[in-house]
């Protein structure tokens, strides 16, 4: 599998307290990647470092089969990044933003833009210092599809917004990835970092978890939606050691013991058995609960 | 794209730009009012007229530096507000970026500078000269559009450059001072930081443009 954005033993340091650690993040060519992480758990910072705003300490960055930060324009030039805040001249006018940021790009497609402009109702003529903060959003996310990247960096793109807009923007970036890329072989490639777990769940189909600076977890969105399940036990073993699956919490609950577990599938229950603990049920837990746990597991890992 | 973005430099500055264009206009043809008339005028009052239209020449070095100072920091102004994000996310070098906003930001000196330029002109065709008294307005334009320039040089690098290099300037001045002082005390006949100046201000120094006569009007 190529990836369309590969790092190595990244560490980056701001302060005395945070760090970005040992990242290695393998996001497939093609894929919708949901970079998911609480508040201040890194992903701008690792999203600056990956367009080479910010330069690591230690470590290596490949974006797109070039290395950063040494062929940065050529990355760039068919990367569209959405910040997570606002980040053009107030002064232009929609019309103007539009202008100026095409003449950066040659392949800037537009007739797209147009469409886009079109469909977000952004009128040409105000100011962007007018806009507001739904329309700013739109913005910035039809500057970046109108370039038609074959990579699209989206860091927060709807925090903030209301359903609607939320829901428009969205259905852009569905509609971009079915489209593909202009000009590329496949289709394009969504890194798009945000802390609404719901939100990705409905469009993602890799998944990476970021805590603290650490990568917690990066697999599949389906194994990340199927594999992590609650167990209720009975004669739960006292060690896990040697367990199939990856025991994320146990708590004990009256002469039972609930355990979160990550990679369950039902063969695994032999294990169980095996150990003369009793499985009473297993239960799904949606996006959000298994985010919550795993991001608990990594904060107090289990002895 | 050097278009695009002179442009938006064009739209951010046109105010104080405009503003100051006017003024450029003005400060020649003030030469010529503050001077009076000077058909059939004596030597000593032609001298008088001289001297008064040299006194108007010495603001317009301060006028430079003022034009170098709003557009070098203008030139950066709208990528400050947002942390220079959207110029570090475009496909091209660094350096590449700050040569075109720097172009753009020189370009715009033009127009105060063609405002002065036609002022002068203006001043110049107003008066009738008595003889060994000559106009410069093509010298003094050349002269204000070098010194606007080396200004605007100077602020748009003080403009750009991060917290640590400015403390590396002010680390600078403020050792140069302390040298000074230090020399002082000790009851040594030396000083640092007139020295320094003396090396900007006198030729090859880059600010020697500012110092000496800037007379639209002279024998």
């Amino acid at each position: 599998m190529s990836h369309a954005i590969e790092t190595r033993g990244l560490a980056y340091r701001a302060g005395r307290d945070f760090a970005i650690r040992d990242l290695a993040l393998h996001v497939p060519e093609g894929s919708i990647y949901g970079f998911l992480g609480p508040n201040g758990s890194g992903k701008t910072t690792t999203i600056r470092l990956l367009l080479g705003m910010l330069r690591p300490r230690s470590g290596s960055i490949s974006v797109l089969g070039r290395v950063v930060p040494r062929d940065l324009p050529a990355i760039l030039a068919q990367t569209g990044y959405v910040p997570e805040r606002p980040h053009l001249y107030p002064h232009l006018t929609v019309r103007e933003a539009l202008q100026l940021h095409a003449a950066f790009y040659a392949g800037f497609d537009h007739g797209y833009a147009a469409e886009l402009q079109a469909a977000f109702a952004l009128p040409a003529t105000r100011k962007l210092s007018d806009l507001s903060k739904g329309e700013m959003g739109k913005l910035l996310v039809l500057l970046a599809l109108g370039q038609r990247p074959r990579l699209l960096v989206l860091d927060e793109p709807t925090d903030g917004l209301d359903p609607v807009v939320r829901r428009d923007v969205l259905a852009a970036l569905v509609d971009f990835c079915s489209q593909g890329a202009a000009g590329a072989a496949g289709a394009a490639t969504v890194f798009i970092s945000s802390h609404l777990v719901h939100e990705l769940e409905r469009i993602c189909d890799w998944v990476g978890v970021l805590d603290e600076g650490r990568l917690v977890a990066e697999l599949p969105m389906q194994d990340f939606k199927n594999g992590i399940k609650r167990l209720r036990l009975i004669r739960a073993p006292e060690s896990v050691a040697g367990a199939p699956f990856v025991v994320l919490n146990r708590e004990p609950s009256g002469g039972e013991q609930t355990w979160v577990v990550r990679g369950w599938e039902p063969r695994m229950a032999e294990w169980l058995d095996a150990a003369h603990a009793e499985l009473r049920e297993v239960a799904d837990l949606d996006l959000e609960d298994g985010f919550v746990e795993l991001l608990r597991a990594s904060r107090a890992p289990l002895a | 794209m050097f278009r695009r973005i002179l442009q938006s430099q064009w739209k951010a500055l046109r105010l104080p730009v405009i503003l100051l264009a006017v003024l450029a206009f003005a400060l020649p043809l003030l030469t010529v009012t503050y001077g009076g008339r000077l058909e059939g005028a004596p030597a000593g009052r032609v001298a008088q007229w001289l001297y008064g239209a040299q006194q108007i020449g010495l603001l317009l070095p301060g006028f430079a530096v003022l034009v170098g100072v709003l557009t070098g920091i203008g030139a950066w102004t709208s990528d400050h507000a947002g942390k220079h994000v959207y110029a570090l996310s475009l496909p091209l070098s660094r350096a590449r970026y700050v040569w075109l906003r720097f172009a753009a930001g020189a370009a715009l000196l033009l127009a105060p500078t063609a405002a002065l330029g036609v002022g002068s002109l203006a001043a110049a065709a107003s008066v009738t000269l008595p003889s060994g008294v000559h106009a410069y307005p093509l010298q003094l334009t050349a002269r204000f559009f070098l010194a606007v320039l080396v200004c605007y040089a100077v602020f748009f690098a003080i403009s750009i450059s991060t917290r640590r290099a400015a403390l590396v300037v002010l680390g600078v001045i403020g050792g140069l001072l302390l040298a000074d002082g230090v020399l002082t005390v000790m009851d040594l006949r030396a000083t640092v930081t007139p020295t320094v100046l003396m090396w900007l201000t006198n030729w090859p120094g880059p600010l020697s443009i500012l110092i000496g006569r800037w007379a639209l009007f002279d024998v």
